[in-house]
């Protein structure tokens, strides 16, 4: 099946506007369901006992006291799982995964790990039950830091890998050649770099439900957004075919990468139901979100580059160290994405990359927003920004002259088809007035000397894709029902992006039907066709384009239909807004509700349309500039003012993508100013796991963003162009603060979070240096 | 033990059998079937939970349901005007996009109405005081702004008509 040709209308009917959304009715009146808004018939609250030590093999665990306890149905340690090596994030087809969890181990790996699970009657029960599980711990070495880990002779903390405590061998890229680039460099910058431990801080702690039928089959409704991949998983471990096991998400309520893993709770929540025949809902409380939840992978970086005087980039050699934490989860994607991704951003022939993720004793990083280049581009960013510095340009000038440009060879390795950098950078300089506000005072009030103003700029590119790491797979199925409506039937997770609603405006458009006419059908595993998840910014470009292309075949199976009842062939009729009608006399015709319903002679029609989309790769790209003002009395950064000039080629739905960027702004300025999930380096116990202590930014914290969607370089990969959006905004923000930080104040920090502390002995230690 | 609890829940007189030291959150959810209101963190941090008791916010998860006593207590199913008709601030909410994942909507519409109820023109700046007790993850407030800015303003309009009449 050929996909649409993405041919160029000056109208179109349904995208582009900002529909209601189909799923947001029952969000504002609280009929939305979420899985812990599930209660069936004597159903059983599942809780987890976890570890109190970071790093120890199990010696004893007694649970007797535990069972006897009244209102405790079942009890689970290691001894009563089934021991399967098995994938933290098993993407499907993906050549980068690590096989290093068993549901329950006989060694724990960090502080918080589970190591029990009970069911009970009620939630205090189940709770109480905790208290009584007795186990005695034969403590081992421990090592907190990668620098640790990685030291010769330190404690190994799985059997599996390469060792030294490494994830994957090390992922390494050259192309050109670095030392001759380094040689016709007119000065060279070298810089470290590092990063915290930032949260999702999804609003819905992690849930789920487990149920068996009579026949053994499971049905789990869970908050994922890979539904396909838990029914996997859990289906590989528990060793059962994937037609026992239905995943069933309807609203989720966030995930942001991190809810792509099939996390230990899933399997002891479906293990606990099958022990005590009863449904059992395990609900993660705030705490364990942190805990047993994924973070960012926190990071160290080194990175040198050369520079010619007029600005070019003559080589660049960059070495990253991610923080895996206990176990490898999304560890070799991001390692894998995060070091490729500064192969480019801004150009440069010659390159040498090494990006390596380690093992700790600490919680475990996965996938988030972002995705290893979070990392990368704060210190590329950052480092062109100390580059105009040196060389007295505009930074805006030097990022736009380096800006990577359309054949360039992306981080995927493919040539880059749209680029919508430079165009990013030269709107955002105008609207912005970044030139005349730059030229402006540091002190807007001579009788405040203590607050200054800076402005800065940070740059950004992302995939819309997961390719070539993992080869993804798009389907759609649209049935046509006999009144006239259609029904999409997809895999694609709505995490909140409003994914649905923009895939119902693709199918509408491409159908030349009204919007209101399509209904969605998703998260059932056993109804929808199989998706590969939502992750990667790619299910608008994904599931859009497949859904496209279902369309496609079920229009043209609807005007075979119509044509049948109007005695003619299909390439003589038209549809346009839903109604069917002879090119040769559009003012006779038929709804399609009309060619649909049963004549006499004629029954009701089956029309099915089916898409399959294998993408390559697009980026989208980003320019942030910043308004920040820093108290230097109290150390105290705010950002006043965000313009996110975004090139998303056609955009489908304007609001719900100025959504996802103003969403992940708030995400980046918390993990560049405030979020950091600290874990004692001593002990590796989490020190903040609540949201008091974890601070993310609030309605008082938020800068005005004055969001700008430009449709720079529509990608012929997506549907009329569509490329992804939600990573790209919490790339660019980072570096866009901390370079507005040094413009203000003229400090460079080369960390996140930048907390007061920082700033104040930051200017103390410029002040006694000068 | 049980205890039985009378209290007004969205205008219909409820009497629950709970115990003494469930929340209010927890027996909206589990004993009165209101699961519109949510659980984000259970201590009193995230706002997800906000309901009006007597005509004032409160965080569900720190509220007993034995303190609810005789008292009327509103949530987000008790919202909209009538079947048909939703409040204007659930209007706006899904004309703005000031809904994503919608985990925190409910007790953002709690709080925004009754800041608008007190404060029927709140300047930007009330705004954000007023949900500062809110997180929201996903929209960076900036689409629950224009929201609660729209949907006073059409409040203020309907007013102002009526007012005319």
């Amino acid at each position: 099946m050929n996909k649409p040709a993405n041919n160029l209308r000056n109208a179109f009917s349904t995208i582009g506007k900002s529909v209601k959304r189909e799923d947001v009715i029952e969000k504002v009146t609280g009929e939305g369901v979420y899985v812990a808004d599930l209660k069936p018939v004597g159903m059983l609250y599942g809780k987890i006992k976890r570890s109190e030590v970071a790093h120890a093999r199990i010696k004893r665990i007694d649970v007797s006291k535990a069972l006897a306890y009244p209102g405790v149905k079942a009890v689970l340690t290691h001894e009563d799982v089934p021991r399967v090596l098995h994938y933290g994030s098993p993407h499907p087809r993906s050549v980068s995964c690590t096989k290093d969890q068993y549901i329950l181990d006989d060694k724990v790996r960090y502080w918080g790990e589970g190591v029990a699970a009970v069911a009970a009657i009620s939630e205090e029960i189940a709770d109480e039950a905790l208290d009584l599980i007795e186990v005695e711990y034969e403590e081992l070495p421990a090592v907190f830091t990668p620098e640790e880990a990685m030291k010769p002779g330190a404690p190994q903390i799985h059997e599996v890998g390469p060792g030294g405590n490494l994830v994957l061998d090390p992922v390494r890229v050259e192309r050109g050649d670095v030392d001759k680039g380094f040689a016709e460099a007119d000065f060279v910058l070298e810089g470290e770099f590092s990063g915290g431990r930032p949260m999702p801080g999804y609003m819905e702690p992690n849930v789920c439900l487990a149920d068996w039928d009579g026949s053994g089959k499971l049905t789990f409704w869970t908050s994922t957004q890979s539904s396909f991949m838990v029914r996997g998983i859990l289906a590989e471990v528990l060793g059962l075919p994937r037609t026992k096991v239905r995943v069933l998400v309807d609203h989720m309520g966030g995930g942001f990468g991190a809810k792509q893993d099939c996390f230990q709770h899933e399997f002891l929540c479906a293990l606990l139901a099958r022990e005590t025949r009863k449904p059992v809902r395990m609900e993660f409380t705030r705490c364990e979100t942190f805990l047993a939840g994924r973070s960012r992978h926190p990071f160290k970086l080194w990175l040198k580059q050369g520079f010619r005087k007029d600005g070019t980039i003559t080589a660049r050699d960059m070495r990253i160290v991610f923080d895996s934490g206990a176990y490898g989860s999304h560890s070799p994607g991001v390692t894998t994405v995060g070091t490729n991704s500064a192969t480019s951003l801004y150009r440069c022939e010659n390159v040498r990359l090494d990006g390596r993720a380690v093992y700790t004793n600490t919680p475990i990083a996965g996938a988030f927003r972002g995705y290893g280049v979070v990392q990368t581009y704060y210190a590329l960013d950052i480092q062109m920004d100390e580059a105009a510095e040196r060389l007295g340009m505009d930074p805006a000038d030097l990022k736009l002259k380096n800006a990577v440009r359309e054949g360039d060879i992306a981080p995927s390795g493919h040539a880059i088809v749209g680029h919508g950098l430079e165009a990013c950078i030269e709107h955002g300089t105008r609207v912005f007035d970044w030139k005349g506000l730059r030229q402006g005072a540091r002190c807007p009030d001579p009788a405040a000397s203590h607050v200054r103003k800076g402005w800065g700029l940070g740059c950004e590119m992302h995939g819309s894709s997961a390719y070539p790491g993992i080869k993804e797979q798009g389907n759609a199925l649209i049935k046509v029902n006999e009144d006239g409506s259609v029904t999409l039937m997809t895999g694609a997770a709505g995490l909140g992006t409003g994914a649905h609603t923009a895939l119902a405006q693709i199918a509408a458009e491409e159908l030349n039907m009204p919007f209101e006419s399509v209904s969605v059908v998703h998260g059932d595993t056993d109804a929808v066709p199989w998706d590969i998840g939502a992750f990667a910014s790619h299910t608008t470009y994904l599931v859009g384009s497949a859904t496209r292309m279902a369309a496609a075949e079920a229009r043209a199976g609807i005007l075979r239909r119509a044509a049948e009842k109007l005695q003619t062939t299909a390439d003589a009729l038209d549809m346009v807004d839903g109604r069917i009608f002879l090119r040769a006399s559009p003012d006779s015709g038929l709804t399609v509700a009309e060619a649909m319903g049963p004549t006499p002679g004629i029954p009701s029609a089956n029309i099915l349309g089916r898409g399959t989309y294998e993408p390559t790769k697009s980026y989208s790209f980003a320019a942030h500039f910043v308004e920040v003002t820093v108290d230097t009395e109290t150390g105290l950064v705010t950002v006043d003012r965000v313009v996110p000039v975004h090139d998303v080629g056609k955009v489908i739905h304007p609001i719900a993508a100025a959504g996802q960027i103003e969403g992940g702004i708030q995400q980046g300025i918390g993990h560049t100013l405030t979020e950091d999930y600290i874990i004692d380096t001593e002990t590796g116990r989490s020190l903040n796991a609540g949201l008091v202590d974890y601070k993310m930014p609030l309605s008082m914290d938020m800068p005005d963003i004055d969001t700008v969607i430009l449709e720079a370089a529509p990608d012929p990969g997506g549907p009329w162009g569509a490329k992804g959006v939600g990573e790209d905004p919490i790339i660019a923000i980072g570096p866009a603060i901390a370079n507005a930080i040094h413009d203000a104040i003229g400090v460079r920090f080369h960390h996140y979070p930048i907390t007061p502390e920082d700033i104040l002995n930051a200017l103390n230690e410029k002040e006694r240096q000068s | 033990m049980k205890q039985i609890v009378e209290l007004t829940i969205n205008g219909d007189p409820q009497s629950l059998a709970v115990e003494g030291h469930r929340s209010l959150l927890d027996t909206l959810r589990e004993e009165a079937g209101l699961t519109g209101t949510k659980k984000g963190c259970d201590v009193g941090d995230c706002g997800a939970c906000t309901v009006i008791v007597d005509g004032q916010p409160v965080n569900a998860c720190l509220m007993l349901a034995v303190e609810a006593q005789g008292r009327n207590v509103e949530t987000v199913e008790g919202m909209q005007q009538s079947i048909d008709i939703l409040h204007p601030l659930q209007d706006a909410f899904m004309r703005h996009g000031a809904s994503q994942c919608g985990f925190c909507t409910p007790g953002i519409l709690m709080m925004a109405r009754k800041l608008i109820e007190e404060n029927p023109d709140p300047s930007d700046d009330e705004i954000r005081f007023g949900l500062s007790g809110n997180i929201c993850r996903c929209t960076g407030y900036t689409k629950i702004f224009d929201a609660v800015r729209s949907a006073a303003a059409e409040i203020r309009a309907v007013r102002a008509q009526e007012e005319t009449v």
